[in-house]
């Protein structure tokens, strides 16, 4: 089953519709400035990059930014309508009742993991309370997907991105799967090195800030990391993510297919590794 | 004198794709009430195009198959860089320019209530950067 780890519900017409808030948090919040597309295109996103299934990640910046990128409700309501999304919670670790909602977001609405943005939900990575939320998941068995390295996100400094910022918890919660987004971008040795340290670390491939898709991820994957490192020590450890709808799809597949990884790393790429991260496959 | 405008959504369901729109169009003039005048289609996208050749199949995938030839993907465009108003990456410079190439808009006389045209044309409305929602604009006007 190929899966795209990291995909934002945040461009759907019929919630732009139906929620009052949702163009705007599209437009000042998440900063994207595409048309609204009916949720059949991003099933057609889907299918033209050869993608069975898409997590989708909410961000619960409400107390930093008004509202949150979208609520765990509406993330369950879309995989409610689609066998084809995997829902993400995401909770404010600042907010008193923050452990208890993701408890319910996982039991309740059937959610599958947590996502956490500390740049743009503004929170310190350190806080003892970002800890009790780890307690939850790792409690939960969920992973947790945390953004790292630049966020094109109005307004969200550049040093919370940080990997390293991460590694007191992953060192703490060992029995805990961290998902660092973006590879962490710039600091990629940063987080590769965390990833061959930490068996618990897990990197995805959403990163593109300059140039094209190819031409960007060939020189981050051959030039400065060696594509080696995740054909023969990582392979187990990333994740296809593309970032949609930052970009498409089909131009990050097309992107991490032309790097010289065999078929077998591909496989766990986009299939195995997030399988086992999900836990559909021990 | 008559002057109608209608928006017509289309989902384009490839990468890439070339949809005849002709019955479309044809519904859209002769509900008008134009006996006689011309008619306008434009695309409101400028990774879109709108295109009149021959309807068959072959030449669909002519068009697209020598538009990537003359512009291929992996060619050094300086569209490739983060746009900052769009929140996003510029990647897609290929699907401009097959636009400009294609163009973007045909235009038709209208006679007795019907779209004049040669036995063999067939409107497209061409897909470059899909799969996406698209929207064509189809302008009528006369009496």
């Amino acid at each position: 089953m190929t899966i795209d780890f990291h995909t934002h519900p945040v461009l759907i017409r019929e919630f732009a519709e139906k929620y009052p808030n949702y163009v705007r948090v599209a437009r000042e919040v998440f900063n994207i400035g595409n048309n609204f597309q009916p949720l059949e295109t991003f099933f057609l996103q889907m299918d033209v990059a050869g993608i069975e299934k898409a997590v989708l990640l909410p961000i619960a910046c409400a107390r930093a930014r008004q509202d949150a990128v979208s609520s765990n409700e509406q993330v369950a309501e879309l995989c409610g309508m689609s066998g084809r999304f995997i829902g993400f919670a995401s909770v404010d670790p600042m907010m008193p009742g923050a452990p208890k909602e993701l408890e319910s977001a996982i039991t309740s609405l059937g959610l599958k993991g947590l996502k956490l943005d500390a740049a743009l939900q503004d929170f310190d990575l350190n806080d003892p309370r970002v800890f009790g939320i780890y307690e939850v998941a790792a409690a939960l068995e969920i992973p947790v997907l945390v953004h790292t390295g630049m966020s094109w996100a109005p307004g969200t400094p550049l040093e919370q991105g940080q990997p390293l910022l991460l590694e007191k918890a992953i060192r703490r919660f060992s029995n805990l799967h961290f998902v660092l987004a973006h590879w962490g971008w710039p600091w990629v040795w940063d987080a590769a090195a965390l990833a061959l340290k930490y068996p618990n670390v897990f990197l995805d491939t959403s990163c593109l800030y300059y140039d094209g898709p190819k031409e960007f991820i060939q020189f981050v994957f051959s030039k400065q990391i060696p594509t080696t490192l995740i054909e023969r020590s990582l392979r187990n450890q990333v994740v296809f993510g593309s970032n949609y709808p930052r970009v498409e799809i089909k131009n990050m597949v097309r992107a991490l297919k032309s790097l010289s990884l065999t078929e077998g790393c591909l496989e766990k790429i986009f299939s195995t590794n997030a399988e086992r991260l999900l836990g559909v496959r021990q | 004198m008559i002057i109608k405008l209608e928006r017509v959504r289309v989902q384009s369901r490839r990468a890439e794709e070339a949809i005849n729109i002709t019955p479309k169009v044809d519904d859209i003039v002769e509900k008008s009430g134009v006996k006689n005048g011309v008619v306008n289609v434009m695309t409101c996208h400028t990774s879109s195009g709108l295109l009149v050749t021959e309807g068959i199949p072959c030449l669909e995938e002519d068009i697209l198959t020598h538009f990537s030839r003359l512009l291929p993907e992996d060619e050094d465009y300086h569209h490739r860089r983060y746009l900052d108003f769009d929140g996003r990456m510029g990647f897609n410079a290929e699907s401009h320019l097959k636009s400009i190439l294609g163009g973007i808009q045909c235009t038709f006389p209208i006679e007795n209530g019907k779209v004049v045209r040669g036995s063999r044309q067939t409107i497209y409305f061409m897909e470059y950067d899909g799969p996406l929602e698209r929207v064509y604009l189809v302008q009528v006007l006369g009496e």
